[in-house]
């Protein structure tokens, strides 16, 4: 209602305070002497863990939260080879209802998401992530295991930096992910696996 | 019924209480802990109050850029000016739809309007799918605090809640299975809802993006699943641009439970993607395309802006270390306060929603600072709830007891000789008079606590005694 509208933007011109010098920028914090330690320490307060693997064989060499051959049903963003500097990486097929999907909802049965990352936050163990299709989303969360991929030197900081690598202009959907679904809500216990994944690992791969 | 009757009730309990006051307390201590790993911690708190302080002067125009963005990112833009307006506006998009179910993730402004009683009126459907929030629904109470909202159960509570809403074994309660029964029932639900209704922790101008941060992920798998999202914002939210979000969101989790980043911290710029659907036989998609509709709600900011003593308050970012830190909120309870908000930024909040009301809350404070000291965007809330009381007793909100009280204090107050004659004839009797009657006299303060020793002399006389100085100030004294 456009009433409404211009009514409200009338009350907070008449509330509008005295205008207030911009702030000062800190400067950004730099990369601490030991990021991957620092970054294994704050994922695993979150919950989540990190692994190691190299780029071309990792399905084989990380440690899967489900024997591989058992899983019936997994997401995969690596199905192809991808396209540009991320070529040549080794591919994972998706199984049973990642297969073929048509709507979000088909998915719900996903034992494991494999997502590939864009980068970490060491200060926090948070990796950020844009899904390249809504599929891809609804599989982050509906999925009982959570594996992100994510190139060895792309590691930022902290958020400043983060935010720098970032347009939000550009972007319909992005998150940081840090750790699995969790909740604390009946008597402050910890409980990994509110809603989505229960476990959730980072794979810093090299080449 | 107000706070002090109502804290009794809590305390009635006290191993709860006490359960209640540690809980809480260890949460501040691991904020402290989560705050001591971050070496430019001080700098960043400044840079907060700053942005906020800047933003609040600049909210007209943020607001027609944050519009304007939005709705070229395909989002549509709604505006109400209150809590009855936001409600319309809501159920007008659910009723046009035709939803009959909704999963809702945690928001304490549509908990602030109201908004679950009006849906299920029209017969939707609404599940809070947080799950403190959920565990609260269900038991037919408000949240009772701002990020933890069932913090004042215990595990049997909850057990026997899960037993009877969900057909959970009666004798239940370890968190884990628990979470599991939850997480079970939920999911169905999730899969069902034809529209998810979220919150919004920031809303950033120069994007038109939302940033809306969980733990539990429901408000991914809320927004992920169903085509039609609703965000209902508070005007307090807005930010100017994407890099203040690495100052707020450094500050926000770990102010609030000691996490240095959520598990879940997700921007939203217009309404999802599609899947590409096959075409049905006629060739046409089944399914409606992904909608965002974002409420932008006032319901009083706007007057709390107009409030030079106050407006700071509409920084707040609602991470709830003002609660965790506060020894009232801690050993009181959040239902004492019979507010939306409770503890120390509540009873700045609230006052100003309906002074008569909750008059009382500014009261439910020692001033003691602590909730100042960690406020992650430097609010003076301690200042503030001070200033209320003025403000409130001016303006005729006290109760007859404590205005009487307060006049023949400040009158007293004003004459030494007359407080100096009375004071040392209250020291005479007091001395006089058994241990017992004074213990009875002074009650309730002397209910967990032992009377001190009268002193003989005021702190006057001994020093004049000692010094041996002419009483200054009374021979000065006109009256």
């Amino acid at each position: 209602m456009s009433g409404s509208r211009d009514a409200i933007f009338a009350r907070l011109e008449a509330a509008r305070p005295p205008a207030s010098a911009p702030p000062a920028r800190m400067p950004a914090p730099a990369m601490p002497a030991d990021p991957e330690a620092i970054l294994r320490a704050r994922l695993e307060f979150a919950g989540g863990r990190l692994q190691r693997a190299s780029r071309e064989n990792w399905p084989r060499e990380i440690e899967w939260p489900i024997e591989l051959a058992r899983v019936t049903h997994l997401y995969s963003a690596c199905s192809d080879d991808p396209v540009g500097p991320d070529r040549g990486g080794a591919t994972l097929p998706a199984r049973g209802v990642a297969e073929n999907p048509h709507r979000v909802h088909d998915l719900a049965p996903l034992e494991i998401c494999v997502l590939r990352g864009q980068f970490a936050v060491v200060e926090n163990g948070a990796v950020w992530q844009v899904p390249a299709t809504p599929l891809e989303r609804a599989a982050a969360v509906l999925a009982e295991h959570l594996i992100v991929l994510v190139d060895e030197q792309a590691l930022v900081a902290t958020l400043h930096q983060a935010y720098e690598r970032i347009d939000l202009r550009d972007l319909r959907f992005g998150w940081f992910l840090c750790g699995p679904s969790k909740t604390a809500d009946i008597e402050q216990a910890l409980v990994l696996g509110a809603h989505g994944p229960r476990t959730m690992s980072l794979v810093l791969t090299r080449d | 019924m107000g706070h002090v009757s109502r804290a009794r009730q809590f305390v009635s309990d006290e191993a709860r209480t006490k359960w209640h006051d540690e809980a809480l307390w260890s949460i501040r201590m691991n904020r402290d802990r989560a705050a001591d790993l971050v070496p430019d911690w001080e700098r960043l708190r400044t840079e907060a109050a700053s942005i906020k302080r800047n933003t609040l002067s600049r909210l007209p125009e943020l607001w027609r850029q944050f519009e304007k963005e939005a709705t070229r990112a395909g989002a549509v833009v709604h505006w109400a000016r209150d809590a009855d307006e936001h409600n319309r506006i809501v159920a007008g998009l659910l009723a046009e739809r035709g939803v009959e179910r909704v999963v809702k993730s945690k928001s304490m402004l549509t908990e602030e309007c109201g908004l679950n009683p009006v849906l299920e009126k029209l017969g939707i459907e609404v599940v809070d799918t947080d799950l403190g929030e959920r565990i609260v629904q269900l038991r037919h109470e408000p949240p009772s605090h701002i990020v933890m909202p069932a913090i004042h159960l215990r595990r049997e509570e909850v057990g026997a809640l899960f037993a009877r809403e969900m057909g959970s074994p009666p004798d239940l309660d370890d968190p884990d299975e628990l979470t599991a029964v939850a997480r079970r029932d939920l999911r169905e639900r999730f899969l069902s809802a034809q529209a998810g209704l979220t919150g919004v922790n920031f809303a950033v101008a120069d994007s038109g993006s939302l940033v809306v941060v969980t733990n539990e992920g429901n408000a991914d798998l809320g927004t992920a699943l169903p085509r039609l999202h609703i965000a209902s914002v508070g005007l307090e939210k807005i930010i100017p641009q994407q890099a203040d979000l690495a100052v707020f969101l450094r500050l926000l989790a770990r102010s609030a439970t000691g996490q240095p980043i959520s598990a879940y911290t997700s921007h939203f710029r217009g309404p999802r993607a599609a899947e590409v659907e096959p075409p049905n036989a006629k060739g046409e998609a089944e399914s409606r395309p992904p909608e965002l509709h974002i409420v932008v709600v006032d319901n009083g900011r706007s007057r709390l802006l107009a409030e030079p003593a106050f407006r700071e308050a509409l920084a707040c970012i609602r991470c709830g270390a003002c609660l965790n830190t506060c020894p009232v909120y801690r050993r009181s309870g959040g239902h004492s306060y019979g507010a939306t908000i409770p503890g120390p930024i509540g009873s700045v909040l609230e006052p100003s929603r309906d002074p008569a009301r909750h008059a009382e809350l500014p009261h439910a404070c020692s001033l003691c600072g602590s909730c100042s000291d960690v406020c992650p965007v430097k609010i003076p809330l301690h200042h503030q709830l001070l200033t209320w009381r003025a403000r409130l007793a001016e303006a005729g909100h006290h109760s007859k007891r404590r205005r009487i009280a307060f006049a023949l204090v400040g009158r007293l107050c004003l004459r030494p000789r007359t407080y100096r004659r009375l004071t040392r004839w209250g020291r005479r009797i007091a001395r006089a008079l058994p241990a017992s009657w004074l213990t009875r006299l002074a009650a309730p303060w002397t209910r967990e606590r032992a009377l001190p020793e009268i002193p003989a002399m005021s702190f006057r006389e001994l020093y004049r005694l000692r010094h041996d100085v002419p009483d200054v100030a009374s021979a000065e004294d006109p009256r």
